[in-house]
C-alpha cells in the first residue's frame, strides 16, 4: 500500500537523521587514536580548546569543535586533509605571520592529528 | 449526589484528554510534513493564494502597529527627495525598479517578488514605508536599512518613494541625471538602545554569524570561521596578533591590513560601529 510506504520512508527518514551533512575529508594512512594520543604528547591543548583531549582547554588559538566541518585553516587556506598535514608540519611556512609555532613531529603523526581533529564533528 | 458531579468531572477529563490528543496528533501530522521533504523550497513554486493573502495581511496589521508611534517630518523639500533619489539608486533600484527601468536579475526571481513601490509609495502612509524600509521584513529579502543609512537618509528615501508614482519615464530619468553627486549617507551613530544589545545588533547586522557562530545568535552553524564564544578568554586575533581592544577593532575595520591573504573580508564597518562590537565582545555581561 503506498500510504504504509510513505510511513515508512518518513520513519526511516527520522531514523537515518537526514540532516546530517555530507562526511569530513580523510586522511590516508592516518590513525586517529594515535593522533588523540600525539596532541596530548605535544600539548596542543595548551592553546587550542580540542574536544575528547584530556585537558586541552587552551583559548590562545581557536576552539577545534566540529573540525571537519571547518572550512578554512588558519582564516587562509580551504581545509583539505594536504594543507591540513603541511599545517600541522609547519605552520609558519604556510603563514609567516602565524603564532602557531612549529613542533618538530614526523609526517606520520601530522597525519594521524589530521586524522583525529577530522573525526571532530 | 455524588453520582451526577463525577459524571460530570468525568465528562471534562475526557474533554481534556480529547483536546490533548488532537494537540498531539496536530503536532505530529507537522512534523511528519515537515520531515518528509513535501514542503517545497523552490522560488519557481507559487504561495497559494490564501497564503499569500495571509501573509500580506499580517504584514499590513504588524507594519502599522509597529509604527503607531512614528513621527513623520515634512517630506516635501526637493533637496531631500534628491537624496532619497540617491539612495533609492544605490540600495532599492535592483529589486524594486524604477520609472521605465527594470529590476535586476535577482530582483526578478525572488518570491515574494519585491513589490512595486510605485504602488506600495501610493497605498502606505509615510510611517509606513519608512518602518519597511528601516527594520526590513523577514523572510522576503527585504534588508533592514537602519545599518546602511543614515536616519535622515532613511527619511529622504521615503520622501523619495512617496514622489515615486507621480513621475513619468522620461522625469526619473532627468531627476536620476541631475543628482549624479549625490551620495547615500551611510549611519554612523548609534543611540537608544543598552550597549550589550547594540552589540548584538551590530554583530547580526554586519552578518558576522554569516561565518562564525556566535553566543547567543540564532543563525546557520556556519565553520567558516572560528567560533565566537567566551571571546574576551581568547588570547590571538586570527592567530596573528593580541586580542586587545584596540587591535580588536581595527581587525573588524580592516582584516586584510593586519592579516594579507585572510579570508574574512572588509565588512564595510564604520570605526563607531566597529568599536562597539569589539567592546561587546570584551566586555563580561
Amino acid at each position: 500500500m503506498p500510504e504504509c510506504r510513505a510511513i515508512a520512508i518518513v520513519i526511516s527518514l527520522l531514523l537515518s537523521g537526514c540532516d546530517q551533512p555530507l562526511p569530513g575529508p580523510e586522511v590516508q594512512g592516518g590513525d586517529a587514536e594515535r593522533g588523540r594520543a600525539a596532541l596530548q604528547k605535544y600539548e596542543c591543548g595548551v592553546c587550542h580548546l580540542i574536544p575528547g583531549v584530556p585537558g586541552a582547554k587552551g583559548r590562545v588559538g581557536p576552539a577545534l569543535h566540529a573540525y571537519s566541518r571547518r572550512i578554512y585553516i588558519a582564516g587562509r587556506f580551504p581545509n583539505e586533509p594536504d594543507t591540513l598535514t603541511r599545517w600541522l608540519l609547519d605552520p609558519p611556512a604556510l603563514a609567516p605571520d602565524t603564532a602557531m609555532p612549529r613542533i618538530p613531529m614526523t609526517q606520520k603523526t601530522a597525519l594521524d592529528i589530521a586524522a583525529y581533529l577530522y573525526s571532530l564533528e | 449526589m455524588a453520582k451526577p458531579r463525577f459524571t460530570r468531572r468525568y465528562k471534562l477529563l475526557l474533554m481534556a484528554a480529547g483536546a490533548s490528543a488532537l494537540v498531539l496528533a496536530g503536532i505530529v501530522v507537522g512534523f511528519v510534513v515537515l520531515l518528509s521533504g513535501v514542503m517545497t523550497t523552490a522560488a519557481t513554486k507559487q504561495h497559494y493564494t490564501i497564503t499569500h493573502r495571509i501573509l500580506d495581511l499580517g504584514l499590513r496589521y504588524a507594519v502599522r502597529t509597529s509604527s503607531r508611534d512614528v513621527i513623520v517630518p515634512p517630506l516635501d523639500d526637493p533637496r531631500m527627495i534628491d537624496q532619497g533619489l540617491a539612495c533609492y539608486r544605490r540600495h532599492c533600484l535592483a529589486c524594486h525598479g524604477a520609472p521605465g527601468l527594470a529590476q535586476s536579475e535577482a530582483g526578478k526571481g525572488m518570491l515574494p517578488i519585491p513589490s512595486p513601490l510605485a504602488q506600495s509609495a501610493r497605498e502606505w502612509p509615510a510611517a509606513w514605508l519608512y518602518y519597511v524600509t528601516k527594520k526590513g521584513v523577514r523572510m522576503t529579502g527585504m534588508p533592514a536599512w537602519e545599518f546602511r543609512m543614515s536616519e535622515e537618509s532613511l527619511w529622504s528615501t521615503v520622501a523619495f518613494l512617496k514622489t515615486l508614482p507621480f513621475l513619468s519615464e522620461r522625469e526619473y530619468r532627468e531627476m536620476e541625471a541631475a543628482v549624479a553627486d549625490e551620495e547615500c549617507t551611510p549611519r554612523m551613530q548609534l543611540s537608544g538602545l543598552p550597549g550589550r544589545e547594540r552589540g548584538d545588533l551590530l554583530l547580526r547586522q554586519y552578518a558576522c554569524h554569516s561565518c562564525h557562530r556566535i553566543e547567543g545568535v540564532v543563525g546557520p552553524h556556519a565553520h567558516v570561521g572560528p567560533e565566537i564564544i567566551d571571546w574576551r578568554s581568547r588570547k590571538y586575533i586570527a592567530g596573528v596578533i593580541p586580542n586587545t581592544f584596540d587591535n580588536l577593532t581595527r581587525w573588524i575595520i580592516e582584516p586584510d591590513a593586519l592579516k594579507p591573504g585572510t579570508l574574512m573580508p572588509d565588512m564595510g564597518v564604520p570605526p563607531a560601529h566597529a568599536r562597539e562590537m569589539a567592546r561587546f565582545l570584551l566586555t563580561p555581561e
